[in-house]
């Protein structure tokens, strides 16, 4: 069946030469140039090539790579078209391409999702404990200079009252068998909060310790930090921060993890360990008490005077501590078994209560501090 | 790439391979429409993906733009594909990954001894950071193709980091002014390694007309930066005379500050046109006529529709909550904080992704006109502010050079550098 010449623009592939063509639409697809035959294409490899849409241009799956055949008659192309069979398939992924990026993009964004679940907390809790005590340490360093940058670097040191925060700490660490290294001091600032940070560094806050009444809130308090320093809390965010921060990079493109790093370090400062650390730090420090005699309940009933009733406040599930008045509860239902004497003699305490009287100056960088942020 | 679809008319090309005039107008005949439905499209796709369809989406996007643009009256092609940047983005993972946390551990032991030790770390990524622009110049390179002929381009990455980076000191030293022959420099060293087929490219503008043409504009922003940092300097004298003069250096010097953003798009413009006065394939040159009005009038619609759809974005979704949580019971005539409360505190779970589902609806939608406007409107002005000069010198290129990796490319999506 011979059929009427027609007309087209032909380029090789090997030459940017534009070569003026007759097509044969025949069995195959003939290019002709003069009496010569430049390339015959079969219709089920001629595929779709990107142009403007005055034009058709097509190019062939296993011929050159680049040889490109461009129609710009009409009525030549709707017949080109109507005898190819596969011009639009794609034939990297097949026909249905994006079904199948949806498809995977979700297979792989669960498993992004249940790593971040289950697999990064899981990797945390077993990669804390195998840190160096030293490695810790020159974390908890970097994190105490961004401490020190939000809350003020004054520690208070009144001679009398630094003495009675040894003998208190002393007696904590001796009574919950702690070995790791641990450094603790009382900061100047009006912030109502203690915090634990990575290797063993404990801070007491002014504003804290002005407004309890007992040493045994204090030492409550300080019960529970130490009980983040033994649980390797710190490190355990750490990691798990980091973790989940570059999983969700690798969902939304940022690789460069330089966020992720960041985020990882300063959640150490503004959020807070999991309601599950809180917990266990919670126990760490009734075990602590109860071991020096002492009641556990009067640290509860000061975060309950400072926090006010939580329950109810806010999106439940934002909240990374236990609500004070449920701790309170949870301290008040286990029983002293024998109470011991008093931490602190009345002097001590009234000379830790006046530890920061030297040095207090009014520095209030910290105060602006929500209340979301609180550690204790 | 709906080729049956013909608008009719002849084309200039029609077939005939006639000598081209010495002039030709590069044109641009995309329609905004499809642009707008491709870009809506992969808004939704990106959405249901978790973003994964972004690779897809900068191909989709590439083809557009590149099959859109006529030079000499023939149609550009990206061939590169989605799968490609997916690849690359992997590779760019894995060799991302060590990189940083050595980065992080060092940084640690860096930042202990002194503030600024990490300063030298910094500045390794910086240079890692030119690298991948390179590569990824070089990826975007080898998938364009016009007339059955592909670019590419050789050269070293690395070469290319430090050339950047050492002109980039210059330009800081010297306040700016070293900043056309960086330009230069840099432009050589890649033009030199660009190639369509077997035929070399070079760059011959000069760096003095562009400095000459963008004295004044340089003079403008030292003299605010100057205008302001002399003004303080005099505020905080005690004669009461410099101080007044002083504070009145400082109000002027603000209003030039914020003239400064009005003035980058000439600035742009200036750039565009320098640039394309030294691009040279063979004697095939460029001629660019694009003014920087029209620039900043792309600049200012982008700003001014991408508020408003921000604005209508949230407020929809916003009315599209309140319904939710109509049906879900609150009620809305009856207001009270303390039962929504109770109900954000009951169903905190559907709250939060109520509101991470919306934020992110709000982005997409303003990335769609950022696309659209900084994207193809922009391509839009600079290509048909375009003029070929004797394209009949490219006549004849024979096809040479392979195709990259395109790790370039997901190293470049890792610093965020990515471009076109």
């Amino acid at each position: 069946m011979q059929e009427r010449l027609d007309y087209a623009t032909f380029y090789d592939g090997k030459s940017n030469r534009r070569r003026s063509v007759e097509l044969r639409l025949g069995p195959v697809l003939e290019i002709r140039e003069g009496d010569k035959i430049v390339a015959s294409w079969a219709w089920e490899w001629i595929r779709r090539a990107d142009s403007p849409k005055a034009q058709l241009r097509l190019r062939c799956a296993n011929g050159e790579d680049l040889a490109r055949l461009d129609i710009t008659d009409e009525d030549l192309a709707r017949r080109i078209e109507a005898r190819c069979t596969r011009l639009d398939v794609d034939d990297a992924s097949g026909r249905s391409g994006t079904a199948r990026i949806v498809g995977w993009s979700l297979a792989a964004a669960a498993s992004i999702i249940g790593i971040g679940i289950w697999g990064v907390p899981y990797a945390a809790d077993r990669i804390a404990p195998l840190v160096p005590h030293s490695a810790e340490a020159r974390l908890g360093d970097m994190v105490d200079n961004q401490v020190k940058l939000i809350f003020g670097d004054k520690t208070c040191t009144g001679a009398a009252g630094q003495r009675a925060f040894d003998k208190l700490v002393g007696q904590l660490q001796t009574a919950s068998e702690f070995r790791a290294p641990l450094r603790a001091a009382v900061l100047d600032s009006s912030v109502k909060n203690a915090i634990a940070l990575p290797g063993g560094k404990v801070y007491l806050f002014r504003g804290l310790l002005n407004e309890a009444k007992s040493p045994d809130e204090v030492a409550g308090v300080l019960g529970h930090e130490l009980g983040h320093v033994h649980h390797r809390d710190g490190m355990r965010r750490l990691l798990q921060t980091g973790g989940t921060s570059f999983l969700l990079g690798l969902l939304f493109g940022d690789v460069s993890g330089a966020g992720a790093i960041i985020v990882a370090t300063r959640t150490l400062l503004e959020a807070s360990y999991s309601r599950e650390a809180e917990t266990r730090a919670d126990g760490f420090a009734i075990d602590t008490m109860h071991k020096l005699g002492r009641p556990a309940a009067p640290m509860a009933e000061l975060l309950v005077r400072i926090t006010g009733p939580q329950r109810g406040k806010g999106i439940d599930i934002l909240a990374s501590h236990p609500f004070s008045e449920d701790r309170l509860t949870r301290m008040k239902k286990i029983e002293l078994e024998k109470p011991g004497e008093p931490i602190l003699t009345d002097e001590e305490w009234k000379a830790l209560k006046g530890i920061c009287a030297g040095s207090i100056k009014t520095d209030d960088i910290g105060k602006g501090t929500p209340e979301g942020e609180r550690k204790t | 790439m709906d080729g049956s679809n013909f608008s009719g008319g002849s084309r200039p090309w029609d077939g005939q391979p006639v000598a081209g005039p010495s002039l030709r107008p590069v044109e641009f005949v995309s329609e905004g429409k499809k642009f707008l439905h491709l870009l809506a499209r992969g808004a939704g796709l990106q959405f249901v993906t978790f973003g994964f369809y972004r690779f897809w989406l900068a191909t989709d996007i590439r083809r557009h733009l590149w099959s859109h643009t006529l030079v000499d009256g023939e149609n550009a092609e990206y061939t590169g594909t989605g799968r490609e940047l997916l690849i690359g983005f992997l590779f760019a993972l894995a060799i991302l990954l060590p990189v940083y946390l050595a980065y992080f551990l060092i940084g640690i032991e860096a930042e202990r001894m002194q503030a600024f030790a990490s300063v030298p770390l910094g500045l390794f990524l910086v240079l890692f950071g030119y690298f991948a622009v390179y590569r990824a110049r070089r990826y975007r390179l080898t998938r364009t193709i016009w007339r059955g002929v592909r670019f590419w381009m050789q050269g070293s990455g690395w070469k290319y980091a430090f050339l950047a980076f050492g002109w980039g000191i210059l330009v800081v030293l010297s306040l700016g002014a070293a900043y056309p022959w960086r330009a230069a420099a840099l432009e050589r060293y890649k033009m030199r390694n660009t190639y369509y087929g077997d035929m070399q490219g070079t760059f011959d503008a000069k760096p003095g007309d562009f400095f000459r043409q963008g004295l004044a504009m340089w003079l403008g922003v030292v003299l605010v930066i100057v205008g302001i940092a002399g003004g303080a300097a005099m505020a905080a004298t005690s004669f009461s005379g410099l101080k007044v003069l002083g504070t009145g250096l400082i109000v002027i010097g603000v209003i030039g500050l914020i003239a400064l953003p009005f003035m980058y798009p000439y600035f742009k413009a200036l750039e565009w046109r320098w640039w394309a006065s030294g691009v040279n394939f063979g004697g095939t040159r460029l001629n660019c006529e694009l003014q920087g009005g029209a620039l900043l009038g792309i600049f200012l619609k982008y700003l001014a529709i991408v508020s408003l759809v921000t604005m209508v974005a949230s407020t929809l979704i916003l009315a599209i909550g309140a319904v939710v949580l109509e049906t879900m019971g609150i009620d809305f005539e009856k207001f009270n904080p303390k039962t929504l409360n109770d109900f954000m505190s009951a169903n905190s779970v559907i709250v939060i992704g109520g509101v991470v589902v919306g934020y992110i609806a709000v982005i997409l939608a303003a990335g769609v006109v950022q696309n659209f406007f900084l994207q193809h409107q922009y391509w839009k002005l600079v290509t048909s502010s375009l003029t070929v000069i004797k394209p009949e010198a490219m006549e004849g290129v024979a096809a040479k050079g392979d195709l990259a990796h395109s790790l370039g490319e997901g190293l470049a999506d890792g610093f965020d550098v990515a471009g076109f």
